[in-house]
């Protein structure tokens, strides 16, 4: 048994922890031999995690048992899979693998090689599942970055080509159409009367006396959001993003109440996309498939701007409406709207301090 | 004597205390995210992400105007038929003699007024490779938006800036913009208006 993880590990009839002499006599893994030995000792850290955070409370009976019965069904069916000589090795290691996801710690409090661990068991686990390979990744924030957008409103010309890029791009349920982002088109004249928008519009655009504006996540430095979460599966990295562990989120939608702006997205429903148009370059706070029951929202494509390229929006407007950058590189094109136009942000007042400006020509 | 030992106790747990409460405090260090954008930039030192991969196999152009210094696209090599000396060897009226081959006879000049812009605003009859400013200088193809920008001065101060027009590949170095012909047909440079590409069908049924 490997005594220096963090969390409690099942380990299903394994006699030894050495990868290449197991038992099995195999080294492909499926044995449940192989599995994740190699994590690095992480008990001397303060952060409590996975089974501590949530068993090492002070709790009466029913909590305990109330929380003991969901873990119980996991690992019922991972010893039920893992003694019976007729189950193959391979849902011996998606029993395994669930059971290790069921105990995995806030995203937040784990250590690079935990995320890394994390991410590891979910591509494996999705192989096992769907037979396809996915990549993702646990990139953290870079230092010297600060996200922020800038959004044009007398560019947009309401084609919304945003939407569909950003549905692609993030792997959003396709039966109940969710969309991050919401163009509004707005009456001139009547100032931002969002009541009398419409933003489902569907004729040619841009329409007579009209305006359009776009309204996604916009990752306030002061995110009211995350201040309501009563299990902190959100909050906001370094580099500005507001995210979310889906697998720590227990679907409250306290954090959907609380937005001033809309957005964020909760799944009533399993998300559905079909295989073919699955996003396989994927980030575990970004766009990895979610389940039913948990929120969801933008996240500027963290698993693009992180690795330096646009958000899927940005890219895919073609009227150049959409601005995003450093706001921390003084020669940014970010600081240069900021500097130079006139530029204004949704509810000021409230004090959120979103990262999203508006502005125009 | 004793004193003085007080006095050297107090403010060593003094500055312990307030060392603690600035760690403590740290979230709220700044008053709005206007003080922390500019206090945190101070020392920017550069990202060590880049962009490269991602704009593609395009050749680019430096292009470097007042404070700005950034790359296009080069130009030259898209045109089907550069250098265009290579038709254009006799003078344009020969050309456009009856019974002679046509050529750019779908080009349609929508730009601007007739009394204010036409094929000689831009092009040289005489020096079909370049394009001819306003004062009648010549201005190399891959230099176009300096063109552009003899009219459309604002426009040209926020493309400089980053306010107009699009980046290509990402949000950091190397910055590579599209140029004005990039999105613009110069001869019909309105941006026509189209149908939305999506209709959501679902809003519908959860608002009725």
């Amino acid at each position: 048994m490997n005594t220096e993880k963090k969390w409690f590990k099942l380990d299903l009839g394994a006699k030894s922890n050495t990868g290449a002499t197991c038992g099995c006599g195999k080294s492909s893994g499926g044995c449940n031999s192989h599995s994740y030995q190699n994590l690095p000792s992480t008990m001397e850290t303060e952060a409590k995690d996975g089974f501590d955070q949530v068993f090492d409370v002070k709790m009466d009976r029913r909590t305990a048992f109330r929380k003991l019965t969901a873990s119980l069904m996991i690992g019922a069916g991972a010893v039920s899979s893992s003694c019976s000589l007729t189950t193959s090795d391979d849902s011996k290691e998606k029993a395994q693998i669930d059971w290790e996801e069921q105990f995995k710690g806030n995203y937040k409090l784990m250590s690079d090689e935990e995320k890394k661990a994390t991410v590891d068991r979910l591509v494996r686990s999705y192989q096992l599942r769907k037979g396809k390979n996915i990549k993702m990744s646990s990139q953290n924030a870079s230092e010297d970055v600060l996200f922020g957008y800038a959004f044009n409103i007398s560019k947009c010309q309401g084609y919304m080509d945003c939407v569909n890029a950003c549905v692609q791009e993030n792997n959003q349920d396709r039966n109940s159409q969710m969309q991050y982002i919401r163009i509004h088109e707005i009456e001139e004249g009547k100032g931002f009367q969002f009541n009398e928008a419409d933003d489902n519009y569907y004729h040619e655009v841009p329409a007579e006396g009209h305006f359009y504006m776009g309204t996604q996540c916009f990752h306030c430095d002061n995110p009211p959001c995350v201040e309501v979460c009563p299990v902190q599966a959100t909050w906001r990295e370094e580099d500005g993003l507001v995210v979310i562990d889906y697998d720590w989120c227990v679907g409250c939608r306290y954090c959907m109440a609380a937005c001033p702006y809309d957005g964020r997205r909760f799944n009533w429903s399993t998300p559905e996309v079909p295989e073919n148009e699955v996003n396989k370059n994927q980030h575990y706070l970004g766009n990895r498939m979610r389940k039913k029951g948990v929120m969801e929202k933008c996240t500027f494509c963290v698993q693009r701007s992180r690795s330096g390229r646009d958000p899927a929006c940005v890219e895919a407007c073609p009227t150049g409406a959409r601005i995003f950058g450093n706001l921390l590189d003084p020669n940014s094109t970010i600081r240069w709207v900021l500097e130079n136009k006139k530029v204004f942000r949704l509810k000021e007042d409230l004090g959120t301090e979103p990262k999203f400006w508006y502005f125009m020509d | 004597m004793k004193k003085a030992t007080v006095y050297i106790v107090l403010t060593a747990v003094l500055s312990m205390l307030m060392t603690i409460s600035c760690n403590q405090h740290h979230e709220a260090e700044y008053h709005s995210l206007k003080d922390k954008i500019e206090v945190e930039s101070i020392d920017f030192n550069g990202v060590s992400i880049t962009s490269e991969q991602y704009i593609g196999d395009i050749t680019t152009v430096e292009v470097k105007e007042g404070v700005h210094s950034f790359l296009i696209p080069e130009r030259k090599g898209q045109i089907t038929s550069f250098p265009c000396v290579e038709c254009h060897t006799e003078p344009l009226q020969d050309l456009q003699e009856e019974g002679k081959k046509k050529a750019h006879w779908d080009i349609q000049l929508i730009h601007a007024d007739e009394e204010i812009m036409n094929c000689a605003t831009c092009h040289n009859g005489s020096n079909m490779n370049s394009l001819q400013s306003l004062a009648k200088g010549a201005i190399d193809i891959n230099h176009s938006y300096k063109l552009c920008a003899q009219c459309h001065s604002d426009q040209f101060k926020d493309w400089q800036g980053g306010a107009h027009g699009k980046n290509i590949g990402g949000w950091t170095e190397p910055r590579v913009v599209m140029t004005c012909v990039n999105c613009h047909n110069p001869h019909q440079p309105k941006i026509q208006s189209r149908w939305p590409s999506r209709f959501n069908t679902q809003k519908v049924k959860e608002r009725e």
